[in-house]
């Protein structure tokens, strides 16, 4: 530790103003205080003393994704050889799983931090550490099979359309995970929907369609035991088959208060309601599975504790969190029942309402204002 | 009934006006700087297209159809005028909007001036004539079915511009590169809107 404090001191001239590598300086910056805690202290005026900053915050988040993480590389080796029809240990298939999910970390990572590095020196600002969960996130709702040259295109389109041309971390109007996803999802179908891409390299025979693909054609019975869609033994996105590993991360979102729990609980109200409303209906059979089901299948978790509380793009007031969970909820479950063309509505109801958002806020915060006006005047009057 | 609201629900979010057919593109870039005004723009766009659209349906059942013209003499039953429909809605989407102006200006002066020259150029904004044209292609049976897809189409459009003109306020406070300041950062992020409403196309009602 002291060997690298020591050797950062000794090439911190040459990045600041005037020395060698000065166009370099938010480089060096980005990793000097990655490395270390800031030295630098307010001096003056009012300030918070807190020691959360935003490297620490999502830090906090990757190591939520952590649980989903390993399960899902774990379960990226279960699939596969249980298409093959072979029962290995448990190292082979985390090996096999490994294999197949680091090198899609690695471009994600490479490719995402490549171009935020590139834009912060051109544009002279600080490296944002925003990348950081997006770059985790971004892998783990990609499909296993997911070639890596497509993950890199997803990636650059993500980090430049979809966020450094607003200003960077912290402006984007869209979750860039989504946007990366979403990009792929419309630009190369064939890769990201139907039956063939949940598993790695299965065996021809075995089908490996996701429980939402099984209730599209309407084959409710050959939907897996609601015990193994909580686990997260069923194919799908690396990162969205267990529940359980995502509540887990969902407990430390909300325990360290990074998270917002007003997200999480009104986006499953809104899964629930719909659900319920169209347990009543009951038109098909896809309208008559118990509202819960719709909980622990496909995205819904990882979206709720993940993608829709991303604090940038969802909306910023209290009222307005409650508003905009429950329309992603209702919308997500709106869309995997009506619209055959997508199995999965979560991605696609949590773009739209981050797009809805800002229109959100902007009226809770109207509302506020009017009825305050409204109470200073009866204080006038009294 | 329920073909109604079909109709309604198709009209305002899968066939979106902005961001199915990215109709109107001139005054919803152009008017969407803050969300008060584009409220403004989008209820005349919804008053103007839940009234011409029927107008329009009348004027086509009755007067410009193949054998509409029936109902006035045996004579005229093979006359087909239909090639005389962009001149006569465009007739009527201009009488129409000037009802608006004045309606407007009267009881809304201070919107009035901050519409400006979008306004009148309602007259002009293609999502209105795209209205009557797709009630004409998609041959609605009934003047209610015309009523509702034309109320339909201008609250999607009225939902579009008020979305994105909260995006921009927010995104005042953005440090955009200076080359897509404007106009240009405005295309993206109508395209990007345009991703997200992607969601409900394939819905079939």
């Amino acid at each position: 530790m002291k060997f690298l404090r020591n050797f950062l001191d000794k090439q911190k001239p040459h990045f600041e103003k005037g020395g060698r590598f000065e166009k370099l300086h938010s480089t060096f910056d980005a990793f000097e205080t990655f490395l270390f805690v800031s030295n630098r202290v307010t001096t003056k005026g009012a300030h918070i003393r807190d020691a959360i900053d935003m490297k620490r915050t999502m830090i906090v988040v990757v190591i939520a994704l952590m649980p989903a993480l390993v399960f899902g590389i774990w379960n990226v080796g279960y699939q596969h050889y249980l298409s093959q029809g072979m029962a290995y240990d448990f190292w082979p298939m985390f090996g096999y799983g490994l294999l197949k999910v680091l090198p899609v970390i690695i471009v994600s990572y490479v490719v995402g931090l490549a171009i935020e590095f590139a834009f912060a020196q051109y544009r002279h600002h600080e490296v944002n550490e925003g990348f950081l969960v997006s770059g985790m996130l971004i892998p783990l709702v990609m499909p296993p099979n997911v070639p890596l040259w497509m993950v890199a295109i997803a990636t650059a389109f993500a980090v430049i359309i979809g966020k450094e041309v607003f200003g960077g971390t912290g402006m984007n109007i869209l979750n860039p995970a989504l946007t990366a996803r979403a990009f792929l999802f419309f630009a190369y179908p064939s890769e990201m929907s139907g039956d063939k891409v949940w598993i790695a390299e299965k065996a021809d025979a075995y089908s490996g369609a996701t429980p939402l693909g099984h209730l599209l054609v309407g084959e409710v019975d050959k939907l897996p035991s609601d015990m193994s869609m909580f686990l997260g033994t069923i194919p799908g996105s690396v990162g969205e088959t267990s529940t359980l590993a995502i509540l887990l991360g969902a407990v430390l979102l909300i325990a360290t208060g990074i998270g917002s729990w007003r997200i999480m609980v009104s986006v499953v109200g809104g899964g629930l309601a719909m659900g319920l409303l169209f347990n009543l209906w009951g038109a098909n059979a896809y309208m008559n599975i118990p509202a819960y089901q719709h909980l622990i299948m496909g995205g819904f978790a990882f979206g709720t504790v993940f993608m829709a509380t991303d604090p940038v793009s969802a909306s910023q007031t209290k009222r307005g969190k409650y508003i905009y969970g429950f329309l992603i909820g209702m919308i997500a479950v709106l869309i995997r029942v009506f619209n055959p063309a997508y199995p999965e509505g979560m991605m696609l109801s949590i773009l739209l309402l981050n797009v809805f958002a800002p229109l959100i806020d902007h009226y809770v915060v109207q509302s506020n204002i009017s009825k305050r006006l409204k109470r200073a005047k009866v204080l006038a009057k009294a | 009934m329920q073909e109604l609201f079909n109709i309604f629900i198709r009209s305002i979010f899968i066939d979106n006006m902005v961001f199915a057919y990215f109709l109107g593109m001139c005054s919803f870039l152009a008017v969407s700087k803050t969300v008060n005004t584009s409220v403004g723009l989008g209820i005349a766009v919804v008053f103007v297209l839940g009234i011409t659209v029927p107008v329009d349906y009348l004027l086509n059942e009755y007067v410009l159809k193949a054998g509409a013209l029936a109902w006035l003499d045996e004579s005229l039953a093979d006359m087909d005028l239909s090639f005389l429909s962009f001149i006569m809605f465009i007739a009527i989407i201009a009488s129409m909007v000037q009802l608006v102006e004045m309606v407007v200006e009267k009881f809304s002066p201070a919107l009035y001036s901050s519409l400006g020259i979008f306004l009148p150029l309602i007259a002009v904004n293609c999502a209105i004539l795209g209205g009557s044209l797709f009630m004409q292609e998609r041959e609605y049976q009934t003047v209610a079915q015309a009523t509702v897809f034309g109320i339909g189409s201008g609250i999607g459009w009225f939902l579009a511009i008020v979305g994105i003109a909260a995006i921009r306020e927010k995104m005042r406070y953005s440090n955009i590169p200076a080359p897509l300041r404007g106009l240009g950062i405005t295309f993206i992020l109508t395209g990007l809107m345009g991703i997200a409403f992607m969601s409900f196309l394939g819905i079939k009602l």
